[in-house]
């Protein structure tokens, strides 16, 4: 053991020796003076006022009479631009024109807009009274007598219905001292995003409130954004719990991951390249101690970027070991990506998918941290309650982040199995060698007799079959998240068919490409014994495994009526009669087992019949899941 | 560079502008047919597919959360008391999603809300200075609390609407009216802002990525040496090898146009935008091209271009009249003569780097 540690730090300090001779001083030097360049452009622009990134500047057209009072509100708006009324034709050079009338004295008594009659039109005319809106705020800003222009003042608090209230003696009363509140420290980053709305009337209003209204209130200024302090303001400040800002800082966790596998897929592809990697192959070193030993560099470096970048931001422990599933993940596929790749064409590509993927994957449920239970299906949700100085139970981080670091050494392990001379150094479609990888892992089947059936061998190798299936279960567990979350901002009517569908495709593919490898490299003889032995044996596997997902039900996933039809078979089976209850916990194997075995026989034949029989076993597989939901309602 | 080198340079040169093209447009070929062999630009588009659903679907899913409609078009509750509650039942009446119920003190609203009658609790009283003050409570971190407060704002600034027109006599200069409120959905500005700009220049960076890889993988296999003692010159290979990344990207993105428009979002002058991105993808490949030249080796090269790249974007997006910000406004068809200009600007631009950065190469080489 020691001896194996030894040899996977001998490979990690060759590693690094070599990475750091790839990048060298005078490329360092060169990206410095890029990024300083980039820093006094953008200096010198925010200087003069030329820097916004309003990416909406300009996109509507309004037209309005210069003298009118709207043509401020206009100026201000960066989505507006004011046009001459005269000249102007809706739909042609303006998209809104803006009628105002007014009296004598010169204010508006009333005001009409005409939008052209397209989309356009509609979004100018709702960005145009926001316009308004972010206006008259301002305008109230600067009035003297703030009674008059702010006469609301709001104090938001968030409250926990379960928590014990102190009976009336904030409410009613002037909640100036609203810092030890109830409920203020779950407020959840209440505040937190108000500096970043951009409300500046909002803000600016707020200033001028709090410094007239005297002795009243205490703590007026909303724009500060502090974390999990409850809101005071004008009703224009409140703004809903969203937290943007810790998101924000989540997000710039994962940036360095990018550059990180970028580095990684080079050095892992380099050695592929003009058989470079062969001497190391021939060492007495496994593939295991020099894919262990070239990782671990980049995995140090994740930790320690990680950790500065959590002391940077205010992020403690639980970020940086919520983020390290995250960065083995990022690691290990590309890790496969490297492996599987012809060219490092195809590996920019490879690295580009893996980022992309896995940022939504970790970013998107992160979105919805304090909304739905889904949001911790991603570590980052971990990351954004640490820096709202949220508590986080056991059996959350762990659901958070055991299914990654599961997936992460699962890739691994799939990309060991063509860490061999003959894969390594060959030209191979991607497709093929995800067959190799997968095949690797398998052990003949032969076909036999029924005297044989209970042959030990022959058990061993359906063995290997049925855990193969039951390793897929990460994936298929990510890939049906993945889908839940895409699909829930459809209506039900929509979401659950085509969730169904999704679900059972996906489940028939983990529990069938393997033995399509099989079949396909030899390792099982191709005859309808054999495909119905290894069918079921892939569905018993699969079934296992998913049993043992329950776990799900321990975060209240299940709760979700999209998260039910998900994982419909391992939860909601209360108040059924046992005969009813034995005939769902079972249904499910008879149902693998019938689909699994269609698959495999299609797989056993060639690539057509197998895409064929997947249909169908996805069909049926769909058809017993809806069965499934409309029995549970 | 050695002397014969040159000297067949300069017989390249001599020879007829026929020769010289074909070579480019062989090289060219070459670079095309290796990445349909590799089906890469299959993945390229799977992963473009990927960027865009998932960013419409993050907003469709904020604007839901936003949208109290989304929630089964549910009324938020307001438990509500105070001496103030008549004005703010006023309130309630001309804001859709949202009714206030009366109550007789703080303590039974508050008692209404911990038993789930109401969804959040309002207590409005007059304070002596004539303010009112709203005293809100709104359930913590459940799954409607993003809906119930984005209805309360509503509600209560329509109470301040209401207060403040009372009190216009006070003010020195009244606000202004607002126009009616129209449906419009955000997600048609995001469309236009966000979206169409994302998958335009995605190409843009695929592109530079690939004549990087491109250039390096010959180095780092001792295959451009090959191709140099072809009848070409290196001015030629590079002509060929950009003319491959650059032929790529305005495919590409033609297709998310027509796929919009397929969709019911209709972009206005898809040339100009195609001038614009072609322009950009020639810049990014350029500075792709300088840096596979200048940096020692590949990895260095990707580095160098993923952190040029980021400050070119970057950069450019911040500025007023930024690239995201020019094609915006001509998919929207809110173009004037000023995008127009910078469109004619960027090609400028992207030719005369081009130009350098070609020179510059045919006359040192490159390095590794």
């Amino acid at each position: 053991m020691i001896d194996r540690l030894r040899r996977v730090l001998r490979v990690a300090r060759w590693e690094v020796a070599r990475a750091g001779g790839g990048v060298d001083r005078r490329t360092l030097a060169a990206a410095l003076a890029l990024l300083l360049v980039a820093g006094a452009v953008l200096g010198g622009g925010l200087a003069v006022g030329a820097v916004g990134v309003d990416v909406d500047r300009d996109v509507y057209r309004v037209a309005v009479d210069g003298d009118s009072p709207y043509a401020d509100a206009v100026e201000e708006a960066p989505a507006l631009t004011p046009v001459p009324v005269e000249g102007a034709e809706l739909g042609d050079s303006a998209d809104l024109v803006v009628f105002d009338r007014r009296s004598e004295s010169g204010g508006v008594e009333t005001v009409a807009v005409r939008a052209s009659d397209t989309r356009k039109g509609e979004a100018a005319a709702a960005e145009f009274r926001e316009a308004v809106e972010a206006h008259n705020e301002r305008l109230m800003a600067a009035e003297e007598n703030a009674t008059a222009a702010f006469p609301v003042t709001v104090t938001l608090r968030y409250v926990g219905r379960t928590s014990a209230l102190d009976e009336g003696s904030t409410l009613g009363e002037d909640g100036g001292g609203s810092g030890d509140g109830i409920g203020g420290d779950g407020a959840g980053g209440g505040a937190g995003d108000d500096g970043s709305e951009g409300d500046a009337g909002g803000a600016d209003g707020d200033s001028t409130d709090g410094g007239s209204a005297g002795g009243g209130f205490a703590v007026p200024s909303v724009g500060g954004g502090a974390f999990g302090a409850d809101t005071v303001g004008s009703p224009g400040s409140i703004s809903p719990p969203f937290p943007f800002v810790s998101l924000l800082l989540a997000f710039v966790f994962l940036v360095p991951m990018n550059f990180l596998i970028q580095a990684y897929g080079s050095s892992v592809l380099d050695e592929r390249t003009n058989r470079r990697g062969e001497p190391l192959l021939v060492t007495p070193l496994s593939p295991v101690d020099i894919v262990a030993g070239k990782t671990l560099p980049y995995v140090a470096a994740a930790v320690l970027v990680t950790t500065l970048i959590a002391v940077a931001v205010g992020g403690g422990p639980l970020s940086v070991a919520a983020v390290l599933p995250v960065a083995l993940t990022f690691l290990a596929a590309t890790f496969v990506g490297a492996m599987f790749a012809r060219s490092f064409k195809e590996l920019t590509f490879v690295t580009v998918g893996v980022s992309v993927l896995l940022t939504t994957y970790a970013f998107v449920p992160a979105v919805f941290t304090n909304v739905t239970p889904v949001a911790l299906v991603s570590p980052l949700t971990l990351v954004v309650f640490d820096l709202q100085g949220e508590a986080v139970s056991a059996g959350e981080a762990l659901f958070s982040t055991a299914p990654m670091a599961l997936g992460a050494a699962l890739l691994f392990g799939l990309g060991l199995g063509v860490y061999r001379e003959e894969d390594m150094f060959t030209q191979k479609p991607v497709a093929r060698k995800l067959l190799d990888a997968l095949a690797v892992r398998l052990s003949a089947v032969e076909d036999a007799g029924l005297g044989d059936l209970v042959d030990r061998r022959r058990l061993r190798a359906l063995g290997s079959v049925a855990f193969l299936t039951a390793c897929a279960i990460p994936f298929v567990f990510v890939a049906e998240l993945l889908a839940v979350a895409t699909l829930f901002a459809l209506p039900v009517t929509v979401s659950i068919p085509v969730l169904l569908v999704t679900i059972a495709f996906v489940e028939e593919v983990a529990k069938s490409v393997h033995l399509y490898a099989g079949f396909e490299r030899g390792v099982f003889a191709r005859t309808d014994r054999v495909a119905v032995a290894v069918g079921l044996a892939s569905a018993v596997g699969f079934f296992l495994a998913e049993k043992a997902t329950a776990v799900v039900q321990a975060v209240g996933l299940t709760e979700l009526y999209v998260g039910r039809a998900a994982f419909g078979s391992v939860a909601g089976v209360e108040g059924l009669s046992p005969v009813v209850l034995a005939a769902l916990l079972f249904a499910p194997l008879v149902l693998h087992g019938f689909a699994t075995t269609v698959a495999a026989v299609g797989a056993s034949r060639d690539r057509t019949y197998y895409a064929l029989t997947l249909a169908l076993a996805t069909l049926v597989h769909a058809a017993y899941n809806f069965g499934v939901v409309s029995l549970h309602g | 560079m050695g002397d014969a080198d040159r000297a067949e340079r300069g017989g390249a040169e001599r020879s007829d502008t026929t020769a010289g093209r074909s070579g480019r447009l062989t090289i060219a070929g070459r670079e095309l047919a290796g990445l349909r062999a590799e089906k890469t630009i299959l993945l390229a588009i799977a992963i473009q597919l990927f960027i865009a659903a998932f960013s419409s679907f993050l907003v469709v899913g904020l604007v839901s959360m936003y949208d109290p409609g989304a929630l089964g078009g549910a009324e938020v509750e307001v438990a509500s008391a105070g001496d103030a509650v008549s004005d703010l039942e006023r309130a309630a009446s001309e804001v859709d999603g949202a009714s206030v119920t009366r109550y007789e003190d703080a303590g039974a609203a508050r008692v209404a809300f911990e038993r789930n009658a109401a969804d959040a609790v309002v207590v409005a009283d007059r304070t002596d200075d004539g303010r009112i003050v709203a005293s809100v409570t709104a359930p913590d971190a459940t799954v409607e609390t993003t809906v119930i407060v984005v209805q309360l704002r509503e509600l209560l600034r329509t109470y301040e609407l209401n207060e403040r027109a009372d009190r216009a006599a006070y003010l020195t200069e009244s606000p202004l009216p607002l126009p009616e409120r129209t449906g419009s959905s955000p997600y048609f500005t995001f469309t236009y802002t966000v979206l169409i700009p994302v998958l335009v220049f995605l190409p843009v960076f695929i592109s530079g990525s690939l004549a990087v890889d491109s250039i390096t993988e010959e180095i780092d296999e001792g295959t451009l040496e090959l191709l140099r003692v072809a009848p070409v010159t290196l001015g030629e290979i590079v002509d060929g090898k950009a003319l491959a990344a650059v032929a790529i990207a305005p495919g590409q993105a033609l297709l998310w146009l027509l796929l919009l428009r397929a969709n019911g979002t209709p972009v206005a002058n898809v040339p100009s935008i195609l001038a614009l991105m072609t322009a950009l993808t020639t810049l990014v490949v350029a500075m792709a091209v300088a840096v596979s030249a200048l940096a020692p080796d590949r990895r260095a090269a990707q580095f160098l271009y993923s952190i040029g790249v980021l400050v070119l974007f970057g950069g450019a997006t911040a500025m007023a009249g930024g690239p995201a910000n020019a094609v915006a406004r001509l998919a929207i068809d809110s173009a004037d003569a000023t995008t127009t200009a910078l469109v004619v600007a960027y090609v400028g631009i992207a030719a005369v780097a081009y130009g350098g950065v070609r020179r510059l190469v045919a006359e040192n080489g490159f390095e590794g």
